[in-house]
């Protein structure tokens, strides 16, 4: 390796790949200078080339490009890094693999200096872009982004250096997120294979004795002497599932509280076209999965539902409103307990996504309301200091107060539906429509308060039990707020817990709980005192916090979680 | 002796490295040949899930000898062995004869592939020391290497894992016909 600024240690290994000659002609052909500018089918051509021939060809592919983008001239080198750009967004786990390798990633930066040079050249701005864009997407949401590691190191390492990264189109972005197509088993299965074969050759390859460590419990996993494949495969498509169901019931509840006018609107026909593209894959899933009944079952179900749905969206959107209001559709009923796969609900509908576009679309009207959702989503959700039954430094269980946000539906709905309000309807939706046990929680996104008769604020009301905040300025940054649970069910409510989070800028001291457990109709069963520090009484933006409740209740356990705006004090 | 000599020669000539895939049926015997050449011992081995790794310094030369299982459903991964592979050396059990059509409709398919054309491969009609064991030409002529294999360069050796018979001269063979790679 030349000298340069830039590297992570240890020198490369050497071998030079087998000679793919068709897989170089495609490569130089796509570069040549003949081009005007870089040609898609072109380097489609090469994605195809090498999705079907796998083996050697993400490797050898990688090593022209980076090769060619290290040449001296300009054009080679822009249409290479277009190229790969190309290759790392139709070629999956096998380029990534390949990109994300310590060595690769040297020879990227090789004329990166020590120092940031005062202005950057195109070439190197293209490949600060492309490590940004690598970071920000396959870095955070590859299923096995434990291997982009050298990646997010490099990142850092060009930061730390001084250099800056350029902001990224959302539009770029989102081509590598996690695709929303619902796949078939097979499907799951041969996706699961290539990245897997990939894996094992780049292990072979790297040949250090904990690679073949790795390789060789692979190779055992890929022979099937391991379950291991079957169970992903598995339990990718439940999880995939009961996001769609999960979308099934937004989009249920979203139609209701609609009306004719905002058919159109970008969430609205993203949930639309998301479930009606899935709905072919039913039919497949349900071929493979034969001899599974209560799988089989449940996805008809499902899939009536879905049905259903589309129907009054259909209804909706040609104007029959009053029809489409007759259309009665059940909220599915997927377990409410702490049903662990629905952990990454948060990644739902993507508002991040949605955000920037209204930024730019609104003229930055808005953005405090989006850099306050940004804060909402990347808190955490944190226990009680001394929290009742969850003991202190040494205790069992803590896996469950660890958990990042589990956002039930609620909380996606009122995010959605606020950000609607903020950004394009102001007037709330008509409040009839809603489903009885939702109506608070959907109000509150965006009505700062309903305030009840003894001064309290009705946070959120179940079957089971309601939730009431008292809020109360202590000084010009604190805010003292207690929770008053009181129980609404025949049933005694055991193991309560509850968690708040505040968005980062603030601080938040929970108190212990004054009990966990709630007899029935006992009215201020439990109560539990907290302060906010740092929440300045002429914050520009309203508090948000984020809340979860679980418990137990009838011997089923219960979660109920929901952002709310606390009101001016 | 062996050692020291060897190491004036790779002063002498420069040493050489080479990537080595040792491939065949599930019971050929590749396991305890690799540890053969290795450790110069019989190590009896559980049938490989997966594969080993070793490194022979045989003359000048390194050999990296990969021995990955043959179990049936381990063969559908052995493709993934071979990118760089300099010689394949096919282990046989020669006393397996209703198994022999099946180890050489394996043989065939990893000689097919693309990645494979440039191998010079070794085959051992290993177990020699198997009374009713086939003959290395016996061997050789089931396996009508002659007529098949034309661009190829290739060989067969009789061997005994168990006394190192054939072994030596096999890897020697290797060494002498891939001294341009």
């Amino acid at each position: 390796m030349s000298s340069s600024g830039i590297y992570l240690s240890e020198a490369p290994v050497r071998r030079t790949g087998g000679s793919g000659n068709a897989l170089l002609r495609k490569i130089q052909r796509a570069c040549r200078l003949s081009l005007v500018e870089p040609d898609l089918s072109l380097n489609l051509d090469v994605a195809d080339y090498i999705n079907a021939k796998q083996g050697g060809a993400p490797r050898d592919a990688v090593l022209t490009i980076v090769k060619l983008i290290n040449s001296r001239g300009i054009h080679t080198a822009v249409f290479a890094l277009s190229l790969l750009d190309v290759l790392v967004k139709n070629c999956g786990y096998p380029i990534h693999l390949q990109i994300s390798r310590k060595e690769f990633l040297n020879e990227l930066v090789k004329r990166f200096p020590e120092k940031p040079p005062m202005r950057y050249t195109k070439v190197q701005r293209l490949i600060l872009t492309a490590i940004e864009e690598w970071y920000q997407t396959i870095c955070k949401n590859s299923s096995y982004k434990e291997d982009m590691k050298y990646i997010r190191d490099m990142h850092s390492l060009l930061k730390y250096k001084g250099y800056v990264f350029p902001k990224i189109n959302q539009e770029d972005l989102a081509v590598l997120r996690p695709s929303d197509h619902l796949k078939t088993p097979s499907e799951l299965q041969k996706e699961q294979e290539i990245a897997q074969a990939a894996k094992l050759e780049e292990l072979i390859r790297r040949g250090k004795p904990e690679d073949l460590r790795e390789a060789n419990k692979l190779m055992k996993v890929m022979a099937g002497y391991k379950e291991d494949n079957i169970v992903n495969v598995t339990q990718t498509l439940t999880d995939e599932l009961t996001k769609l169901k999960r979308k099934a019931d937004l989009f249920n509840e979203m139609l209701s509280a609609l009306d004719t006018a905002e058919v159109e609107d970008g969430a609205i026909v993203e949930l639309y076209s998301s479930l009606k593209s899935s709905q072919p894959k039913f039919q497949k899933i349900i071929e493979e999965k034969q001899g599974d009944e209560e799988f089989v079952q449940d996805l008809l179900q499902f899939n009536v539902k879905v049905n259903q749905l589309i129907q009054k969206y259909q209804l909706l959107r040609t104007g029959h409103a009053s029809d489409a209001h007759k259309l009665e559709i059940p909220v599915s009923t997927t377990s409410p307990a702490g049903s662990t796969t629905l952990a990454n609900e948060i990644n739902l509908i993507d508002f991040d996504d949605n955000d920037n576009d209204d930024i730019q679309g609104s003229g930055g009207g808005d953005g405090g309301l989006d850099d306050l959702l940004g804060d909402l989503l990347g808190m955490k959700v944190s226990p009680p200091s001394q929290g009742y039954g969850i003991g202190g430094s040494i205790s069992l269980g803590s896996s469950q107060i660890a958990q990042p946000i589990e956002t039930a539906k609620n909380h996606n709905s009122i995010d959605l539906l606020a950000e609607l309000s903020s950004s394009h309807h102001p007037s709330p939706p008509t409040s009839e429509s809603f489903t009885p046990s939702r109506d608070v929680d959907l109000l509150d996104g965006f009505k700062s308060s309903t305030s009840s008769s003894n001064g309290r604020l009705l946070v959120n009301s179940s079957s089971n039990l309601s939730l009431e905040f008292e809020v109360t300025r202590v000084n010009s940054s604190a805010i003292k707020m207690f929770s008053y649970f009181s129980s609404r069910s025949i049933f005694p409510i055991e193991d309560l817990t509850f968690l708040v989070a505040v968005p980062k800028t603030c601080n938040l001291k929970l108190l212990p709980q004054s009990g966990n457990t709630i007899a029935s109709g006992s009215v201020d069963g439990v109560t539990q005192e907290g302060l906010i520090e740092n929440a300045p009484v002429d914050a520009s933006k309203p508090l948000k916090i984020k809340w979860k409740l679980t418990y137990t209740l009838d011997g089923k356990s219960i979660e109920e979680s929901s952002v709310y705006t606390l009101p001016k004090v | 002796m062996g050692n020291s000599f060897s190491r004036v020669l790779s002063k002498l000539f420069g040493s050489r490295e080479m990537k080595i895939l040792m491939l065949g049926l599930d019971n050929a015997g590749k396991t305890t040949i690799l540890y053969k050449l290795k450790l110069n011992k019989i190590k009896t081995s559980a049938p490989t899930v997966g594969f080993n790794v070793e490194t022979v310094a045989f003359r000048n030369v390194k050999f990296n000898m990969w021995d990955v299982g043959g179990q049936e459903r381990l063969r559908p991964l052995w493709r993934h062995y071979f990118p760089a592979t300099t010689a394949l050396i096919f282990v046989i059990d020669s006393h397996d004869r209703d198994r022999l059509n099946e180890a050489k409709e394996e043989l065939y398919s990893i000689i097919g592939e693309k990645e494979m054309e440039d191998v010079v491969l070794l085959v051992l009609a290993n177990k020699q020391d198997l009374r009713g064991a086939l003959k290395p030409l016996e061997v050789s002529n089931y396996l009508q290497l002659g007529e098949n294999l034309k661009n190829q360069l290739w060989c067969i050796v009789g061997s005994n894992a168990l006394t190192g018979q054939g072994l030596v001269e096999g890897l020697s063979w290797i060494a002498n016909n891939t001294k341009n790679r």
